[in-house]
């Protein structure tokens, strides 16, 4: 897999537009949790595709304008922004258009899927049509409801939109930088089907499931899925497609051995640049004009926020900072205290047996 | 043939079918010869002593043994009154706690004891009686005469075997607590750590069961150099090849550097060292000659055969640095401290086996066969080996008649010299039909809880390989896939090659997968040409385990049935990650394949 370099935007940046590489955690209101993530993501020196975020300052701005409340000045600055982003790329490019809720990707936004993704939007009058579903969405009742339930009603929620070249994936998925149901943190977890992610996100594939030993740097587990349809970028790159799979290939691996290896080596930089326990979404496939051969790209990062975290750590997760080092340097080994646990385990009964 | 108090009995039926008993095919994977019965009966006095009078461990009570259709059993006994487990504790932690804080120098005087108990075992001397009492007992005024000192032996014999199985779980059961303790912290942090990568975190990197076959490749290279390797020609016998190197110096250089090799080194059983019958390479030098012949042809090609000690060093490092960066500071505290005590006690584990099982058992059983001859000596029995049809205190038995017959002077017929030559013939028949009895793993009700740390990490027995075994079917051909523990990492395929004892190693073919009721170490001379390795038996540190990651080669143990349900030449996948054995296809049918479990191949 060769490695291009897509550039992250030269944007000026507005009140309205935020250039991906400026949104950092303490700008989550204004550029919300799939902002953050992302450019964390750049920060972190992945490979990400091209992309700008609409604040959460235009979101306010229009719902302040009363209804039909897209003005001039929203349209000229989302316009110009994705202009920006065509150039940088030598072509019109499509985009996936989606909600970054600014609570959302916080401590248990379980309502995080009820805002709106836009795949394929090209041209500047799509990007800001769908630019503006984003914020109607976010108005529909049900998120608000959520919303409501979810927040300590102190901080509103409002919504940022993140516009991003869409990668024409061949496979694409989600991974875990710890097992997600076990906490096991040598474990790294990775779901993988065939075409764009949201097949895998949204639940409608049995995706291909690997399990990599991050200290052993082997793969410890590979069960093929079936994977009936896939979602594709159409040949016009305006719209995404459902086109079904062969039956034979529905049961064919959508990732290789390699492929595992290469996104474990990246959970691996991101848990070092981030800290531990990551969600990562990703894709395999090319850009408009300045990919042209399959890439590995990063989408998205989140902590891991539903870990039913067995291994005993600190509870709730980690906020998507940067730390510096993850572990201590080294610490004496004091024999006294190895010798009082064994003694105490085995004045006890082995795990799980202490009750008859 | 057999004690009582091993064999079921109706005082304690109610109780005994109440209990799970499994099937010790580790050590035992044969019928008990009446004689070989000193093994276990042994251990059951010397472990069980440390578990319940000498550490007093709070939560367990000894082991139980029973013989069934001439198959030992074992059963473990937990306690489960909370006041006698309290009242245990303290003594407990504090004895224990005497041997952990002086462990280095407890072992280093272990090794000492065990030295000297095999120095004495080497010692004794079974010799014929003559016709006429030897004239040293009148000119040194003796006072006593050889019988007396041949029975006086053979006391001391027995002596000496029990006095080893004492040493053998002196310090057996703490080192496995605390290696029990550091797998057991691993997995609360590692879910999905393997019982491997834990192993390989703590196994010893330079320890003596490796020696034997690293003697061999020393030898090979030796002979190399010496010029002298064309002398291991496939044709030829262990004899063969040693005469022809008598025939040259430097031949006979070779020889002698091999004499001295031989004490200790090869005593080295082919099987567990439980069974007189798995003969050390001392006794028959076929399997170490086949290795050194192999040896010989890679150095001859420029290979070198020698350890990588630096890469295995630099590889559990690397596992074990790699675990602890993923831990906080309050964890990695206890993993560090729990690391280095595991490494502190585990060359007593990894070393104990070559002291006790190889080196002393061995001699042993070779010290049982001099006496034995002197029973063909003076008529008792037909065959030096026929004495391991009686049991201990019926070889007494017959020294003692031995000593009443010789005592009545040449010439004076006595009674019942034919009566032990019948009874083994009749045992010899009983043996033949006991072997080819389907011993199932386990029998009875599972326990509650299991909680003897030997019991654990030795026989792996833990609720789930009792749920295994008891629902395990024999011999059915519809079960494509066998579950067993994960024991060395990686995945092989091949045809398999079932065998049942040492020398049916011989019919094995380069890649196949070697099935078995368990490895020896000493069987590790056939690794580099096999595919993967099966066992019905065995723990995670049971030899096979240790010796299977030693030779980088996928291993799944505790299988209980592998042997059972798979036949020679099935096409068989061996996933040593998983601790899985697929039958992917059934020999001589090669048109079906049944591909069982989800998870896919790459």
């Amino acid at each position: 897999m060769s490695q291009v370099q897509v550039n992250d935007m030269t944007l000026a940046s507005n009140l309205y537009v935020r250039p991906t590489v400026d949104c950092r955690p303490e700008e989550i209101g204004e550029v919300g949790g799939k902002g953050v993530g992302l450019g964390s993501l750049l920060r972190a020196g992945q490979l990400v595709p091209a992309s700008f975020v609409v604040t959460a300052s235009a979101y306010r701005r229009y719902l302040s304008g009363g209804s039909g409340g897209m003005t001039s000045e929203l349209a000229t600055a989302i316009s110009s922004a994705y202009a920006d982003l065509c150039e940088q790329q030598g072509t019109v490019v499509p985009v996936a258009v989606r909600s970054s809720a600014t609570l959302e990707d916080s401590v248990d936004a379980s309502f995080a899927g009820q805002f709106k993704t836009f795949l394929g939007a090209r041209g500047a009058e799509q990007v800001i049509a769908e630019v503006e579903r984003c914020w109607l969405s976010a108005l529909d009742p049900h998120v608000g409801a959520y919303q409501r339930e979810q927040s300590d009603g102190t901080s509103a929620c409002d919504v940022a939109v993140v516009v991003q070249e869409l990668v024409d994936a061949r496979s694409a998925g989600v991974m875990f930088t710890q097992h997600p149901h076990s906490g096991d943190r040598s474990i790294i977890v990775i779901e993988a089907s065939f075409g764009l992610g949201e097949s895998v996100v949204a639940g409608e594939v049995v995706p291909d499931l690997f399990e990599v030993n991050k200290v052993t740097r082997q793969i410890v587990r590979r069960a093929v899925g079936s994977k009936p349809h896939e979602y594709r970028l159409h040949e016009d790159g305006d719209r995404v497609e459902r086109r079904p799979v062969e039956d034979a290939r529905a049961l064919e691996r959508s990732i290789t051995d390699e492929q595992v290896m290469a996104l474990s080596v990246i959970a691996i930089e991101l848990e070092k640049a981030l800290g531990r326990g990551l969600d990562v979404e990703w894709a395999i496939g090319t850009v408009q004009g300045v990919a042209s051969v399959d890439s590995l790209f990063t989408l998205q990062v989140r902590p891991i926020t539903v870990a039913a975290r067995r291994v005993d750590s600190p509870g709730g997760t980690q906020p998507l900072t940067a730390t510096s080092s993850i572990s201590g340097g080294n610490v004496a080994a004091t024999p006294d205290k190895a010798i009082d646990a064994i003694l105490g385990r085995l004045s006890r009964y082995a795990p799980g047996e202490e009750t008859s | 043939m057999y004690p009582s108090y091993m064999l079921f009995g109706e005082e304690l039926r109610e109780r005994d079918e109440k209990k799970l008993w499994f099937f010790d095919q580790m050590h035992n994977p044969e019928p008990v010869y009446p004689f070989d019965v000193i093994m276990p009966e042994s251990w059951l006095v010397s472990l069980n002593q440390y578990t319940t009078r000498v550490w007093n461990l709070p939560t367990a009570l000894g082991i139980e043994q029973r013989i069934i259709n001439g198959y030992l059993y074992l059963s473990p006994n937990v306690i489960d009154d909370p006041a006698m487990v309290a009242e245990r504790e303290p003594i407990f932690q504090e004895r224990a706690r005497h041997y952990f804080e002086n462990w280095d120098d407890i072992y280093n005087n272990w090794v000492n004891k065990a030295t000297d108990c095999i120095e004495r075992l080497k010692g004794m001397r079974f010799v014929e009686l003559a016709d006429r009492e030897p004239a040293d007992t009148v000119y040194h005024a003796k006072g006593i005469t050889s019988t007396f000192e041949l029975l006086t032996s053979y006391s001391r014999l027995l002596e000496n075997m029990h006095e080893m199985a004492y040493y053998h779980f002196e310090m057996l059961n703490l080192a496995y607590g605390a290696y029990l303790t550091f797998l057991e912290f691993c997995r609360s942090q590692f879910p999905a750590i393997t019982d491997d990568l834990v192993a390989r975190m703590v196994a010893g990197i330079d320890v003596i069961l490796y020696r034997p076959d690293a003697e061999l490749r020393r030898l090979a290279a030796r002979a190399v150099v010496l010029g002298v390797g064309d002398a291991f020609t496939q044709d030829r016998t262990p004899d063969d090849i040693i005469a022809n190197l008598e025939a040259t110096a430097a031949g006979k250089e070779w020889l002698s550097d091999l004499e001295q090799v031989k004490d200790p080194w090869f005593y080295y059983s082919t099987g567990a060292g439980y069974c007189h019958a798995n003969r050390a390479w001392i006794d028959d030098m076929r399997p170490p000659f086949a290795a050194l012949r192999d040896y010989v042809a890679r150095v001859g090609r420029g290979e070198d055969l020698t350890r990588p000690i630096e890469h295995l060093q630099d590889e559990r490092a690397r596992i074990a640095e790699g675990y602890r960066a993923l831990l906080d500071d309050e964890q990695l505290e206890t993993f560090d401290s729990l690391l280095a005590l595991s490494r502190q006690v585990f060359p007593f584990v990894e070393n104990h086996n070559f002291y006790v099982e190889h080196w002393h058992h061995s001699m042993f059983f070779n010290k049982v066969r001099e006496l034995g001859a002197v029973l063909v000596a003076g008529g008792m029995l037909e065959q030096d080996d026929d004495i391991f049809f009686l049991h201990r205190y019926e070889v007494y038995s017959v020294l003692y008649e031995l000593q009443v017959n010789w005592s009545l002077g040449v010439g004076v017929p006595t009674r019942g010299e034919t009566t032990w030559r019948t009874e083994v013939e009749r045992r010899r028949g009983i043996y033949e039909g006991l072997q080819a009895w389907s011993a199932p793993p386990a029998l009875g009700v599972p326990p509650a809880k299991v909680t003897e740390p030997i019991t654990v990490t030795l026989f792996g027995i833990n609720s789930e390989t009792i749920d295994r075994w008891l629902t395990a079917e024999y011999g059915s051909d519809s079960d494509s896939a066998l579950n067993g523990l994960a024991a060395s990492p990686g995945v092989g395929e091949g045809r398999a090659r079932v065998v049942q004892a040492f020398e049916e190693l011989d019919d094995l073919i380069d890649g196949e997968v070697l099935v078995c009721p368990l490895t020896a170490p000493s069987w590790s001379i056939v690794f580099a040409r096999i595919a993967g390795a099966v066992s019905d038996g065995g723990g995670i540190m049971s030899h096979a385990a240790i010796v299977s990651r030693e030779y980088g080669l996928p291993a799944v143990v505790a299988t209980g049935v592998g042997t059972k349900q798979i036949r020679n030449g099935d096409l068989i996948r061996v996933d040593g990650d998983a601790g899985i054995v697929t039958i992917l296809e059934r020999a001589g049918d090669s048109a079906s394949t049944s591909i069982v479990g989800a998870e896919a191949g790459s």
